[in-house]
């Protein structure tokens, strides 16, 4: 545990020089260009989230766009509900085109933009919680788990989708007011709103580091490596899980709640597999062992992304397809596999006596035991 | 005082009874050997007592608490013990690393989210001497040998510190100096906690026996110290003589 300490701290301390420093720099910290590097953090957000669950527990979440989702139709309402305020009733938009009487009753919380942001991270706890307690409990592992969130997902973006009068169906929730924070009405092209993002980004991941760099984090690795054995130890694995799942789903939350800002909607598509699958390529490029690493991932595969669609217009999907294969196929543990491979090899050249030095137990003296008698 | 006490404890898989109606008395602080011919019911008898099996019937006493019903982690909390056949330690983390897993007097949550690190003095310090591994605390667990793994689990154990040890074969795959060293430390534990061995290796059991306890299909066969049980015609029969020559297998 304590080896593992210096090493986290140098890399948390690059990447935010990079996302701090380095990022805005390379577009001369214009805020228009700015908009879409705050949209790679706040997808870096959900990578990190991904980890924090695959790499850390061995959970793997294939239903990470539902917490996301969630946190950003989270601030989806209550945007929509500012922007809505001189309207009837301060009734949305499509509510009254779908001829819904009066605001349902889970909208009304979302006045109060303390509430909201307080909903953005607990209520994908809470859903992450009680999913989590049910699989858990009954000992559901593996790939059992990514079945059951992923259908879970798709089973709520079905219902978002058919609830229109809600939840504004397949368009999503459009039109939002612009966030209003301590009387400062968020440009979100503005260098002020991507430090914003770039804040959110760094403080869930020193939040995330300090759970895992904790022995609450070794409990969880050792689960990973053996469940059974852990609980023979008298550790309660399904709390373990359970909470570890959660607080995956509160990243999430945050990062979904950022991207609504960034794209200033909310979609059904945000809750789509195709970007729940993607976040878990993002994690795996980065590195699932390191949250920091798969941050990384996510912000360099979307920044690729929007470079290679600039250039090549139609062929980027497959280029991106190659190197994801290439990834999976050459480097498993992802970009940070390639970094701990070369410390360790640094280490073991450097620290080769003090490793090797163990001998087989050779301290018990046999205080004259005989071990002579019939053996082999 | 008894620390573990079963009483009639019976086990089926499908048609098969793996324990009868097995009764067992354990002083407090006292190592209890585990003989019996394969598949006579030793390493489940220890699965029903750490909770990985469920009984049929019949019931498991730590003390005067009755711990049939409870779960496995909470059977640990109560001061249960468990040691695999096959050394089972975490491979992908470090000694250090696997006796801070074994340091478990506190494994809520909230008590683990506030630990941050291990402190090679104390305990911790004592154990990984006593089993040879202080050199080798940064050491992954896959790369330690079969030998150090097996002294891994038994350090582990020792910093679960808990009342009632169960230790399934723990001297398999030692060499002759191994397993006379674990002998020499399993004296040392007795008195500070109830052990119970299971064990096929014949000198070890000798080494360090008090009272012996013979299995034989699911069942008690019999029970004394050790020169009892060799004299005994039963177990000769069910066991010693035709698995003399396999003691080591």
């Amino acid at each position: 545990m304590n080896k593992g300490f210096t090493v986290d701290c140098i890399g948390y301390a690059l990447f935010a020089a990079f996302v701090l420093l380095l990022m805005p720099w390379m577009v001369d910290f214009s805020g228009y260009e700015l908009n879409s590097y705050a949209r790679y953090l706040a997808l870096g957000v959900v990578a990190a989230a991904v980890a924090l669950s695959w790499g850390t527990a061995g959970i793997l979440n294939l239903g990470q766009a539902l917490t996301f989702g969630i946190g950003s139709y989270v601030m989806a309402m209550h945007l929509k509900l500012k922007a809505s305020a001189s309207q009837p009733g301060g009734m949305p938009d499509f509510m009254v085109w779908t001829n819904v009487e009066s605001l349902p009753w889970f909208w009304e919380p979302f006045r109060s933009l303390p509430l909201t942001l307080a909903a953005g991270v607990l209520v994908p706890v809470i859903v992450a919680g009680l999913l989590g307690m049910f699989m858990f409990r009954g000992r559901i592992t593996g790939v059992f788990v990514a079945i059951i969130t992923l259908s879970l997902m798709l089973a709520v973006q079905l219902w978002i989708i058919n609830e229109q009068g809600w939840t504004g169906g397949e368009n999503g929730i459009t039109s939002l007011a612009p966030l209003e924070l301590f009387g400062w009405s968020v440009d979100t092209y503005s260098l002020p709103f991507y430090y914003l993002a770039a804040g959110c980004l760094l403080a869930v991941l020193a939040l995330g580091l300090v759970l895992i760099r904790s022995k609450a984090g070794l409990v969880l690795r050792a689960i990973k490596d053996d469940a059974a054995r852990v609980r023979f130890f008298g550790y309660d694995v399904a709390r373990y899980e359970t909470i570890v799942f959660s607080a995956s789903a509160a990243m999430a939350g945050v990062a979904g709640m950022l991207y609504c800002l960034v794209l200033e909607f909310a979609s059904p598509t945000y809750m789509g597999l195709s970007l729940s699958l993607a976040m878990v390529i993002w994690a795996a490029v980065g590195g699932r062992e390191s949250i920091v690493a798969a941050a990384l991932g996510g912000i360099g595969v979307n920044m690729a992304e929007g470079r290679l669609s600039d250039l090549f217009f139609d062929q980027w999907t497959l280029m991106l397809g190659v190197i994801f294969i290439a990834v999976v196929l050459f480097l498993p543990r992802g970009l940070y596999g390639l970094l701990d491979g070369a410390r360790e090899m640094l280490s073991a050249r450097t620290g080769a006596v003090r490793e090797n030095a163990a001998g087989a137990g050779k301290v018990v003296p046999p205080t004259g035991v005989a071990s002579e008698g019939k053996t082999d | 005082m008894a620390a573990l006490i079963l009483e009639g404890l019976t086990v089926r898989f499908g048609g098969l009874v793996a324990v009868d109606g097995l009764d067992l008395h354990v002083r407090d602080g006292e190592l209890r050997c585990l003989l019996g011919p394969n598949g006579a019911g030793k390493s489940t008898t220890l699965d029903l007592i750490c909770g990985k099996t469920q009984p049929t019937s019949g019931r498991v006493l730590l003390g005067d608490r009755d711990i049939t019903g409870l779960p496995e982690y909470q059977r640990a909390r109560a001061g249960v013990g468990r040691k695999f056949q096959t050394p089972t330690v975490f491979r992908s983390l470090t000694v250090l690393e696997n006796l801070e897993i074994g340091r478990s007097a506190r494994p809520g949550v909230l008590d683990t989210l506030r630990v941050f690190r291990t402190p090679v003095r104390g305990r911790v310090q004592d154990v990984l001497e006593m089993v040879g591994l202080a050199d080798a605390i940064h050491t992954r667990a896959d790369n330690l040998s079969h030998g150090q793994t097996q002294w891994l689990e038994i350090a582990m154990l020792l910093m679960q510190d808990c009342k009632v040890i169960l230790m399934d074969e723990p001297t398999a795959g030692m060499t002759v100096q191994e397993t006379a060293q674990t002998a020499a430390l399993f004296r040392q534990l007795r008195g500070d906690h109830t052990m119970i061995v299971v064990e096929h290796d014949m000198t070890f059991v000798r080494d360090i026996a008090e009272t012996v306890t013979v299995m034989d299909m699911g069942s008690l066969l019999a029970e004394g110290s050790i020169r009892e049980i060799e004299s005994d015609p039963a177990v000769r029969e069910a066991y010693l003589a035709d698995t003399g020559d396999e003691a080591h297998a």
